[in-house]
């Protein structure tokens, strides 16, 4: 196989690259040219599923939003490492399985502490 | 090793204590488990050992640096009695985030690997990234924590893209791989390695805040809470140092001619920014921060001129700065607390007029450690000061020298603006009332200064 690459092999991704950037371009230039204008108050509300705007955007949101969001990125996120263990269980034998043993007990730990904390504690 | 694996258990073990009803047991466990850490940590004295498939490697150096962090590590936990008291505070979290930073410092200490060393700057920076913040209530300290992370990050963005050109330039991430690479090059690696070892010592040397990567200090140091601000200054600091040291003396030490220069020039630059800007701030606390900036550049003099005296002098000028910084910020504590401004504690030089009057003891505990800081013979910091220099006399360093001593004395400016103002200036500071425990740490903490400064060579013995 050839392992040596010239600058001149990497034509094709640049081509291509080009072409992407060019096409989004060129169809915002070319829409914001020939499409009509007309603005009136109607037009330029921000259109929310039909109902009138009321406030600002920028409300406070609880905090309880971002915490169960966060907790589930980072369970989601330790629960992938149960895939490429299961695939090799064999391959590990007796010490990758205490070794998940061990990282799920850490987990789990975690997992009480969050309980005891109240974090999933709606009301 | 085994240290690292106790700190995370104990850590753990820390935050379900939390859950008890009363909080008087988690100052007493976390500093029993931090005592059985280090009697843990010289198990392994005199033995060279690499663990966890050569990523981590303990020696005597590592262990010195790592008794050093934990002594640190003490005394702060057992100045944090005001936890205790204080509604809003979550002790248990603290301590637990504190033990799990000092996991995270010994990884920096004793790494072979730089994929180590990244895990464990992560887990310090993260670690004090919270505590600074943990006021929460504070806008200051809100800010300070959000500043430190924006910045943190950003330096490590850089320590990590210099690993990878390293990789690149390697093919491994081992430092005894990266030396042997440099051997067989025959004077002449990639051009990859160079970049790669700027672009590390650059992460690095924002972590140390040396000039010009200095910038968050001040605001971080002044907006954190005292505590966690004295924590910073000597672990996290100590640490890094450790962390450059091994870098520099296992891998690099080959192409020194390279970047010898650069190390000077940063190191010329720290002590000139940290030591000119501390003379005109009006906070103490403030100070302390352009101090620690000013530390960070005689510690440098150390690696710009790294040879065989430069690892004693470090650990012992580590030592002795850790010792001193932790006294002076233990009596901030306690006189900041009698005079509030706005609801603030008042952490200005005036905080302190008259202290020794009614308080003879905290006054003469925070004029040990200024003079330590500030070098003056009989206390350790001169003679960390005086190896330091004279490692850079070995390597024919005079202009280094020649500024590192006006640089101390301009040091001793502003060191003393606190003594003056504690002796000589008239002021309705009464009676503070220090816990037992809280007085011993304190008195401790002096005793070790001066016995240091009287008998260095005991120190000497050790290494």
């Amino acid at each position: 196989m050839n392992t040596t690459y010239l600058p001149s092999d990497y034509l094709p991704i640049f081509i291509q690259l080009v072409l992407a950037l060019g096409f989004i371009v060129g169809s915002m230039i070319v829409s914001h040219n020939i499409g009509p204008k007309r603005h009136s108050e109607k037009k330029d509300d921000p259109f929310e599923c039909g109902i009138p705007v009321k406030g600002d955007a920028r409300t406070p949101i609880s905090i309880k939003y971002f915490l169960i969001a966060i907790l589930f990125v980072l369970f989601d996120v330790e629960v992938i490492f149960l895939y490429p263990w299961a695939v090799n269980f064999k391959g590990l034998g007796m010490e990758g399985f205490i070794e998940m043993i061990l990282f799920m007990g850490l987990l789990l730990a975690g997992f009480y502490y969050i309980l005891r904390k109240g974090v999933l504690k709606w009301e | 090793m085994l240290p690292i694996i106790l700190l995370s258990v104990f850590g753990i073990v820390l935050l379900f204590l939390g859950f008890l009803k009363t909080r008087a047991v988690l100052l007493p466990a976390a500093l029993l488990f931090i005592l059985i850490a280090l009697g843990a940590g010289f198990l392994e004295w005199n033995k060279s050992y690499l663990y966890f498939g050569d990523m981590l490697l303990i020696n005597n150096l590592a262990i010195l640096f790592s008794t050093i962090v934990l002594i640190s590590a003490f005394m702060v936990v057992a100045l944090s009695g005001d936890f205790l008291e204080d509604e809003m505070a979550q002790p248990a979290e603290y301590y637990a985030i504190l033990l799990f930073s000092i996991v995270g410092a010994m990884m920096m200490i004793g790494y072979e690997n730089l994929i180590m060393l990244f895990v464990g700057v992560e887990i310090l920076s993260v670690s004090m990234y919270i505590l600074t913040g943990s006021d929460k209530r504070n806008l200051r300290s809100n800010e300070a924590a959000l500043k430190y992370f924006l910045m943190g990050s950003f330096a490590t963005g850089f320590m990590l893209f210099g690993m990878a050109l390293l990789y690149g330039a390697v093919g491994s991430f081992t430092l005894t791989d990266i030396k042997s690479y440099i051997l067989l090059s025959h004077g002449r690696p990639s051009l990859l390695l160079y970049m790669g070892e700027l672009l590390v010592l650059i992460g690095m040397l924002f972590k140390v805040s040396a000039a010009p990567f200095h910038f968050w200090t001040p605001d971080v140091y002044e907006g954190a809470p005292t505590l966690f601000t004295a924590f910073m200054s000597t672990v996290v600091k100590t640490a890094g140092f450790a962390a450059l040291l091994q870098l520099l003396s296992v891998s690099f030490s080959a192409i020194y001619g390279f970047w010898w220069v650069i190390l000077a020039a940063i190191t010329a630059l720290t002590l000139l920014a940290g030591n000119l800007t501390a003379v005109y701030q009006n906070s103490f606390k403030r100070m302390m921060a352009y101090s620690s900036i000013s530390h960070a550049g005689y510690l440098l003099i150390g690696l710009a001129a790294l040879g065989q005296q430069s690892r004693s002098a470090l650990v012992f000028y580590s030592l002795a700065y850790s010792l001193a910084t932790i006294s002076a910020f233990g009596i901030l504590l306690l006189v900041a607390k009698q005079h509030t401004t706005d609801g603030r504690p008042d952490e200005s030089y005036s905080a302190f007029n008259g202290l020794s009057r009614n308080n003879p003891l905290l006054a003469f505990v925070l004029a040990v450690s200024m003079l330590s800081l500030a070098g003056i013979p009989l206390t350790a910091g001169f003679w960390g000061k005086f190896m330091l220099f004279s490692a850079a006399v070995d390597r024919g360093m005079v202009w280094i020298l020649i500024l590192a001593v006006l640089m101390s004395a301009v040091g001793i400016y502003y060191y003393f603006r606190v003594v003056i103002a504690m002796y000589f200036r008239e002021g309705q500071a009464g009676r503070i009332r220090v816990a037992p425990f809280y007085q011993f740490i304190l008195i401790a903490a002096t005793a070790l200064t001066i016995i240091l400064g009287i008998v260095p060579g005991l120190f000497q013995n050790i290494m």
